[in-house]
């Protein structure tokens, strides 16, 4: 009963176009079709051997482009829409079609000074500066541990507590000047400790319990060896169970390792640490 | 030939620019009128300035005098308010408070220099005009020579952009249904967060501690609309950009109610300026722009014969909005994720106190720093339904999740210069509290709205300083006319300049001003329907010199408080085989007149009437005083009937007055107690809106009269429902619920 009137409208308005749609294998057809199919506007048939999808639709609801901006946004390249690239990157590893090379081979050497000009307008944290502060290789380490923790990675927080261990092991205490040597001896074995559990254990949250006197012994020789580029000492009220923890982090922007995504933004910056 | 003289000449009309006193005067011309569009594939009224919509952008140097000469052609009045403008008060645009309405074919002239620039905006201030076509960009360009003229920024060629939104809903009627509670938004969004759905999302208990802390389902915004649009448009091209060019983008939000994510296909966007101020250009990978703020954003055209996606998502993500820059081939960005609504009401649950007050836990929140929503980002919390699927439980993937994504938020603007106010200034602090509520839609400052509130006087010269808490569920824009602000978001004496403040729930957020400009300013909620809720306040300046336009001051405030606090009527009447069973209602912020009937086909069944004349009490409204007045005719041979209590009475024939009161409990059951002027007393518990499923509503009363009903009713358009019950009086029945 309700076939009726469609079959009527489609044989009036019914367009039926070939068109190109990038993709590899039967998982990809089914995606692609199921993503071009609207209950009475559109049907597509893909084939993977062409590459070319069949679609019929009715003009006076949709429209080509349409459906291939549904098809792009499921993962699909067509030759009007290219889709986005980490919903590509999403696609199952089978799915990962080639695609056609997006850089352009006119582009000069001009455009670079124009990217070189943009930088100096926005103060970026980008550039790197060669360091010969000694302590530089602990720091760079504890903030792959940390980031590691934002990210909620126990795996990887354990790999970098190590190469933490080793670079906190690997100091050249001879380098350090006075008052950096008489903090450091303070936390030293500190430092040893919480880095070698946080590397033996992949269970975050006892990582994260050790990374709370971690960042304080960190702090406690970052105030003392302070680093060119400025680092945020930050605080959340929520973390260790309502007693609230420290971080540092070189970006002012707060990502909380004590939450990683579920509380992300939780905490502000107490102190900025600078030459 | 003739043709293009003509032309000509309506060009020179429209931009008649001439050198007076050594200042260019810019000249606008702009017709009102009724039209017809077609947004959503139906036929609706809207309104068109010059023939279009958006209205035309507006173009000014600053130095300049603008003359904007207002046509109105409408069958009703009309104002036009230009947002985040310095200006004489007169000309801010405002009905009644700061001029009359523009009648019916009046022409209205709006004059004033130009003293500032940015990216603006322009919008009716008159009614819910804006939310049918009435907003505009206005851009106020920095003169060549200005210092703070920023090369690689103020030279970049640019794009006024404006986002609107579309509803095929008389905007009149959205806020009357939001006033009545009407899920119709919700069903049509998928946010009714009903029983079925928590089980099924595995959420049960939080639904039912939702509902035990009495609240309604919760989402981010609260009307739906049908088509979101840039510029006019849902999708449209710019082709003129090539690989390598850098495009500012002047993007204000026209829309009367949505906030709009903003994200582009080629790479991160360079904030350099919001609410007409300049900051210091900051990377961001997305910005959400509230209601009536503006943001200004370098973007890049990476490649050749590629157009890049520039996309705005309403903030309940339903639909989206598009511009493409650039030419060929389109590159798309990612469409955001379904918001995961449970999530967030779970913890809605934890942040609310059983007494309708929010608790922070502690964590001092301001400024958008801490983005409590953020537990529905799919995208950046994961999205725990992609693991449940197995076909798309792939070893290389476990979708992808972005906690590197670059958010926008206060904290990250910063002004180019120091913003400091005059150190020797007198201050002054005030306090507001943002409240509300969801159940009645009312929308409040310190639990009262413009209508309950005189002006508030503050003397020129004197650092006005406000503390704003937000104690509501809902994020609020709030907007001063006449002034921009410093949000102290510390960046110390850099604290960037703005004329909207968004503020989250539970956030703290302190702005201050120079009051520099007498009159009468409107501070609002800019959310359309919370502004015509009362969420407004007038801020005066002591002894300001009378205002021409506006000769009776004191009769034009009352006239401008009752714009705010109408009266909305509600009805409703189900059809059923045993008999009729409705209501209707009139209701303004806090009195409400309604009377429900039960009316069978014949004598034995009876016919029935409740009138209840209440106030809503307390700021959640869940405590409703009432007198009222019942009458009932049957014919059941006289059979007596007993209460609970022991009292007696026919019911046959009965017209009582009665004092009483309705409060609303944990499960949002309404406990109604109930005393006749002939000593019988009545108690009652009732609840029609359980929501089963998105579309099935279950109802059940009783009461100690031992009268009990209960029924289903499954929504299937706005108007309509089809509805059963069981009435302990006229038994079963089926029948059609028509409301309105």
């Amino acid at each position: 009963m309700l076939l009726f009137p469609l079959c009527n409208a489609q044989t009036k308005n019914q367009k039926t176009e070939t068109v190109k749609i990038y993709g590899n294998c039967e998982i990809c057809e089914s995606t692609i079709e199921k993503a071009g199919n609207l209950k009475n506007q559109s049907i597509v048939d893909w084939n993977k051997e062409t590459k070319f999808a069949i679609i019929s639709y009715d003009s006076l609801k949709t429209s080509k482009e349409e459906i291939l901006k549904r098809i792009a946004l499921a993962g699909y390249d067509s030759d009007t829409f290219l889709a986005p690239n980490d919903t590509y990157s999403n696609l199952p590893s089978c799915c990962q079609y080639e695609r056609i090379k997006q850089t352009n081979t006119k582009m000069e050497e001009p455009k670079m000074e124009m990217t070189t000009i943009d930088h100096s307008m926005h103060s970026n944290k980008m550039d790197e500066m060669q360091d010969p502060n000694p302590l530089s290789e602990v720091y760079d380490s504890y903030f792959a541990v940390k980031d590691a923790l934002v990210r909620t990675d126990g795996a990887a927080a354990s790999t970098s507590s190590k190469t933490l261990f080793t670079e906190i092991n690997n100091v050249k205490m001879d380098k350090l000047s006075m008052d950096v040597h008489m903090a450091w001896m303070k936390v030293f074995e500190n430092l040893k400790e919480d880095a070698e559990h946080i590397a033996g254990i992949k269970d975050i949250g006892r990582q994260r319990d050790h990374f709370i006197s971690l960042s304080k012994n960190i702090y406690e020789v970052m105030k003392i060896s302070k680093q060119e580029t400025p680092t945020y000492y930050q605080f959340c009220p929520m973390a260790n169970d309502g007693k609230g923890a420290n971080w540092l982090s070189k970006e002012n922007t707060i990502k909380n390792p004590y939450y990683g995504s579920q509380m992300l933004n939780c905490g502000n910056t107490v102190e900025t640490i600078k030459e | 030939m003739y043709k293009h003289i003509k032309l000509l000449a309506v060009l020179l009309g429209v931009l008649s620019t001439h050198i007076l006193f050594g200042q260019n005067v810019v000249r606008y011309d702009l017709t009102i009128k009724d039209t017809i569009v077609n947004f959503s594939g139906k036929e609706k009224r809207a309104i068109a300035v010059n023939e279009q919509i958006p209205m035309p952008t507006l173009t000014f140097t600053e130095g300049d005098i603008a003359e904007i000469v207002v046509h109105n052609k409408l069958k009703e009045s009309t104002s036009l308010h230009w947002h985040g403008l310095f200006l004489p008060n007169k000309e801010d645009g405002v009905p009644y408070l700061t001029q009359m309405p523009i009648k019916p074919n009046e022409t209205f002239t709006y004059r004033f220099p130009i003293i500032q620039s940015g990216t603006h905006w322009y919008h009716s201030h008159s009614g819910l005009q804006e939310q049918i076509g009435m907003y505009g960009s206005m851009v106020l360009l920095k003169k060549k020579d200005d210092p703070r003229f920023r090369k690689g920024i103020d030279d970049l060629p640019e794009v006024p952009i404006i986002l609107s939104e579309w509803t095929d809903i008389k905007p009149e009627n959205v806020q009357r249904m939001l006033r009545n509670a009407n899920d119709w938004a919700a069903i049509k969004k998928g946010t009714v967060q009903s029983y079925s759905e928590a089980i099924k999302a595995g959420h049960f208990k939080t639904k039912l501690g939702n509902e035990m802390k009495r609240m309604l389902a919760m989402d981010v915004s609260d009307v739906y609309y049908d088509k979101f649009l840039i510029n006019g448009k849902n999708e449209s091209q710019l082709s003129q950009f090539k690989s390598g060019d850098k495009v500012r983008l002047r993007i204000s939000n026209g829309g009367a109610s949505s906030y709009f994510w903003l994200s582009y296909a080629g790479g991160k966007m360079t904030v350099v300026a919001n609410d007409g101020n300049d900051v210091e250009p900051v990377e961001v990978d997305r910005l959400i722009i509230g209601v009536s703020e503006t943001y200004d954003v370098v973007v890049t055209i990476p490649n050749e014969n590629i157009a890049y996606e520039f996309l705005a998502t309403p903030e309940d993500r339903t639909k989206s909005a598009s511009i493409y820059l650039g030419n060929g081939k389109v590159q798309l960005t990612s469409r955001m994720p379904k918001l995961k609504y449970f999530e967030g009401m779970k913890m809605m649950n934890d942040m609310m106190n059983m007494d309708g007050s929010m608790d922070d836990m502690g964590m001092n929140m301001s400024f958008q720093k801490m983005d409590m929503n953020t537990v529905m980002y799919p995208e950046i919390t994961g999205n725990p339904e992609m693991k449940m699927d197995n076909k798309m439980n792939h070893s290389n993937h476990s979708m992808n999740v972005k906690q590197d994504i670059v958010t926008l938020n206060y904290g990250m603007l910063k002004a180019p210069h120091p913003t400091t106010l005059p150190k020797d200034a007198p201050v002054r602090e005030l306090r507001f509290e943002l409240t509300g509520n969801m159940n009645r839609y009312v929308w409040s400052m310190d639990n009262k709205v413009l209508s309950e509130t005189d002006k508030i006087l503050i003397k020129k010269g004197e650092n006005v300083r406000i503390t704003l808490y937000n104690g509501s569920m809902m994020r609020h824009p709030m907007h001063l006319h006449g002034h921009d602000f410093r949000a102290l978001n510390g960046q110390g004496e850099f604290a960037p300049l703005k004329n909207v403040l968004d503020i989250m729930p539970m956030e703290t957020d302190t702005i201050e001003f120079l009051a520099n400009a007498e009159g009468d300013w409107f501070f609002h909620c800019h959310i359309l329907y919370h502004m015509m809720a009362g969420m407004n306040r007038v801020f005066s300046y002591e002894e300001q010199a009378p205002n021409p336009y506006l000769p009776n001051k004191i009769w034009a405030y009352k006239k401008l408080q009752s714009e705010s606090n109408k009266f909305h009527f509600m009805a409703e009447n189900d059809f059923a085989t045993n008999g009729n069973d409705g209501m209707v209602m009139f209701h303004n912020t806090r009195w409400s007149f309604g009377t429900e009937w039960r009316l069978g086909y014949n004598d034995e069944h009876g016919y029935e009437m409740e009138t209840h004349i209440g106030r809503y009490v307390g700021k959640n409204q869940w405590f409703m005083p009432f007198i009222g007045f019942d009458w009932r005719y049957r014919n059941q041979n006289g059979e007596v009937e007993k209460n609970l209590f022991g009292q007696t009475n026919t019911k046959d024939q009965r017209a009582v007055l009665s004092l009483g009161a309705k409060y609303t409990l944990p499960m949002l059951v309404e406990f109604q107690g109930e005393v006749f002027m002939d000593g019988n007393v009545k108690f009652q518990l009732m609840r029609e809106d359980i929501p089963i499923s998105p579309r099935l509503r279950w109802a059940f009363m009783v009461n100690t009269d031992k009268e009990y009903m209960t029924g289903f009713k499954y929504i299937t358009t706005r108007n309509l429902g089809i509805s059963t019950h069981y009435d302990s009086d006229m038994g079963i029945g089926f029948g059609v619920t028509l409301n309105y």
